[in-house]
């Protein structure tokens, strides 16, 4: 090839190496979720056809698999279920998290900082350590299989998490803003809530979206606390009651597993920056 | 808004502010630098009054998120460790004191070395290739290209999606007669066809399962180890590495010296966080093979998982998981060291 002359050339010829390179990471990490959106839009017999290109439609596209999903099995139930847990898991994360976060940034209270890191170190603690010992807690507490044992052991990762999320936002916010209202005659409680609170309210946002998708993330929890099959959240529900047996459908299970997941992928993608501030301690600096 | 209560040296210090502010000089820099000593002294003076107050309304907003943490992370943690040495069963709720018989047994027992092994080739062999990996998709998306925000939310995605949601898609893709990844292999000559001694079986051959099983880990998280180099890397600041061009540091010295220094920090709390999660994930595995075939990829958290609520027997299920705690408190320590350093 000869050498490149203009600077346009140049960069076109630039373009083109950077996007060779990126071309097989892009292909191994969308390639598993093409192959889902196309296997669960295939009818049956068209998934088993391997003297035919398989990535491409042979037979119709089909919505027989997401039928199956909402009229055979508690796909609905477990969709409502997460739903559920999601709002309360977030409910009991910002009531606990943002005052916490608060006081650990603001009030100087002695030894914040060594308090607040202990907090976040208990999100280091994995569920597969915690959860033969929260299942008797969750027995004691007449909870065990109900998805409502989840909204109980749930927080025990978004509330360390979000604590240390929010504690760091909340140094990011001016202390004058406080300390003028608090001038103008506002109570420590009052600053907190009229003023405070509104000018954090991107930070709150970000702590709702994780106490969401960190929940979402769980599978062991789910597994372990909750048998019945109408009171599973969607992670746990489609991988152990849709398959039966030896019996794969995998219209059915691949329809289902987007369905939730790539919102729950998308969301999460938005924030991603924020989670890697956030485990790296580089919130606010 | 509320007018009474407030505070008499509070109101001294905001009249001084308004006097000197009033009165202040032309300049108008020398005028904040009168006005903000005077002001500062007065708020610290003020707060100190106030402590025992203020202490009262912090612990009172920390209390619930410390008692959840310690009720439910702290509790359960003690907890698991007299587990460990009692008999406790799903079936028998008394349980009786057997001391380290639970450890005992689960040493002796050949399959826990199994696990143990398995867990550890696990954890090694996945941390080169998303290092390797991660490494150089990093390096890809530093440089300036069109379309980079695309590129980069379509690579990040394995991370973002749900972990039991998307092994659902790797379980189909291994299928032992219809691997869409055979049919490409087949495709281009490196495997026969369906049936041919040479045809994989992803999830049914010892060696091939647990590579199986770590592809699926590595493609989930070498996102995540390009995603936290790239952090590190952005934290170095412009100018810094540019006063080291100027000095005729050449690049293999400005990474040396500037960029390796500033990012090992960063590098190493996303490696150890890395490593928790790995160790302890028992999804995948679960998921793919149960630990099977046999115990080709049996880990240390789906033993614990098998023998703690499948079998039933609690103690030594918690005895099981116990034994990830030497194997996770380095990482755990060091991530501690490493975020109070960066405070």
């Amino acid at each position: 090839m000869a050498p490149p002359r203009t600077r346009g050339q140049k960069e076109v010829r630039r373009h083109l190496l950077i996007y060779a390179g990126l071309t097989p990471f892009i292909v191994i990490a969308v390639f598993p979720i093409y192959w889902m959106l196309v296997t669960a839009f295939k009818q049956e017999p068209d998934l088993y056809r391997m003297d035919l290109f398989p990535l491409w439609f042979h037979l119709p596209p089909t919505l027989k698999n997401f039928q199956i999903l909402f009229y055979q099995t508690n796909y609905g139930a477990w969709i409502v279920n997460t739903m559920s847990i999601s709002a309360w898991v977030a409910a009991i994360t910002l009531l606990t998290a943002v005052p916490a976060g608060y006081a650990l940034a603001r009030t100087r209270l002695p030894g914040a900082e060594n308090i607040g890191i202990g907090i976040f170190v208990t999100y280091l603690v994995p569920a597969i350590i915690l959860f033969l010992p929260l299942s008797r807690v969750v027995a004691d507490l007449g909870l065990q299989d109900t998805w409502w044992a989840l909204v109980v052991v749930y927080p025990t990762f978004t509330i360390p998490f979000c604590t240390w999320l929010m504690m760091g936002f909340f140094k990011t916010v001016p202390m004058e803003i406080e300390e003028a209202a608090r001038v103008d005659g506002c109570g420590q409680l009052a600053a907190l809530l009229r003023v405070v609170l509104p000018i954090s309210l991107p930070g709150i946002l970000t702590s709702v979206i994780f106490a969401f998708t960190l929940s979402m993330q769980d599978f062991l929890y789910g597994l372990a606390f909750v048998a019945p099959g109408d009171q599973k959240p969607v992670p746990v529900g489609v991988p152990t009651e849709l398959i039966r047996g030896d019996v794969y459908y995998w219209g059915s299970l691949m329809g289902a597993a987007l369905l939730v997941g790539l919102p729950v992928a998308v969301l999460y993608n938005f924030f991603l920056d924020r989670f890697i501030q956030g485990i790296t301690g580089g919130i606010g600096k | 808004m509320v007018r009474r209560r407030v505070p008499e040296d509070l109101r001294q210090a905001q009249a001084r502010m308004t006097h000197v502010s009033l009165h202040g000089g032309p300049d108008p820099a020398a005028r904040a630098a009168v006005v903000s000593v005077p002001g500062r002294l007065a708020t610290r003076a003020w707060w100190r009054s106030h402590s025992a107050q203020r202490l009262a309304f912090g612990y009172t907003l920390l209390a619930p998120a410390a008692l959840y943490v310690v009720l439910l992370v702290g509790g359960p943690f003690i907890f698991s460790l007299y587990l460990a040495l009692t008999d406790a069963s799903v079936a028998d709720p008394v349980a009786t004191f057997v001391g380290l018989e639970n450890f005992r047994a689960a040493v002796e027992a050949e399959v826990f070395w199994i696990a143990l092994q398995n867990s550890i080739v696990f954890l090694v062999v996945a941390a080169i290739f998303k290092g390797l990996l991660g490494t150089t998709l990093a390096f890809l998306l530093l440089q300036n290209f069109r379309g980079k925000k695309i590129v980069r939310g379509l690579v990040v995605i394995p991370f973002t999606l749900p972990i039991a949601i998307s092994v659902l898609s790797w379980k189909w893709m291994y299928d032992s007669q219809f691997s869409v990844i055979n049919w490409a292999l087949s495709g281009v000559g490196l495997i026969g066809s369906y049936g041919s001694p040479d045809w994989p079986i992803w999830l049914g051959q010892p060696y091939l399962a647990l590579a199986a099983c770590i592809a699926v880990n590595v493609w989930r998280t070498f996102p995540f180890s390009a995603i936290v180099l790239l952090a590190g890397y952005t934290s170095v600041p412009p100018d810094v590495l540019d006063a080291a061009r100027v000095d005729g540091c050449t690049f293999f010295q400005r990474f040396r010296h500037v960029v390796a220094p500033m990012i090992f920090p960063i590098l190493m709390i996303g490696f150890l966080f890395d490593t928790v999660f790995t160790l302890s994930d028992l999804s995948v595995v679960y998921l793919l093979t149960q630990g099977g075939p046999g115990n080709a990829t049996k880990i240390l958290p789906v033993l614990a998982y098998q023998i703690g609520i499948q079998a039933g027997a609690l103690g030594r299920g918690a005895a099981i998981a116990l034994f990830l705690v030497p194997l996770l408190l380095p990482a755990i320590f060091l991530v501690l060291r490493n975020l109070k350093r960066r405070e």
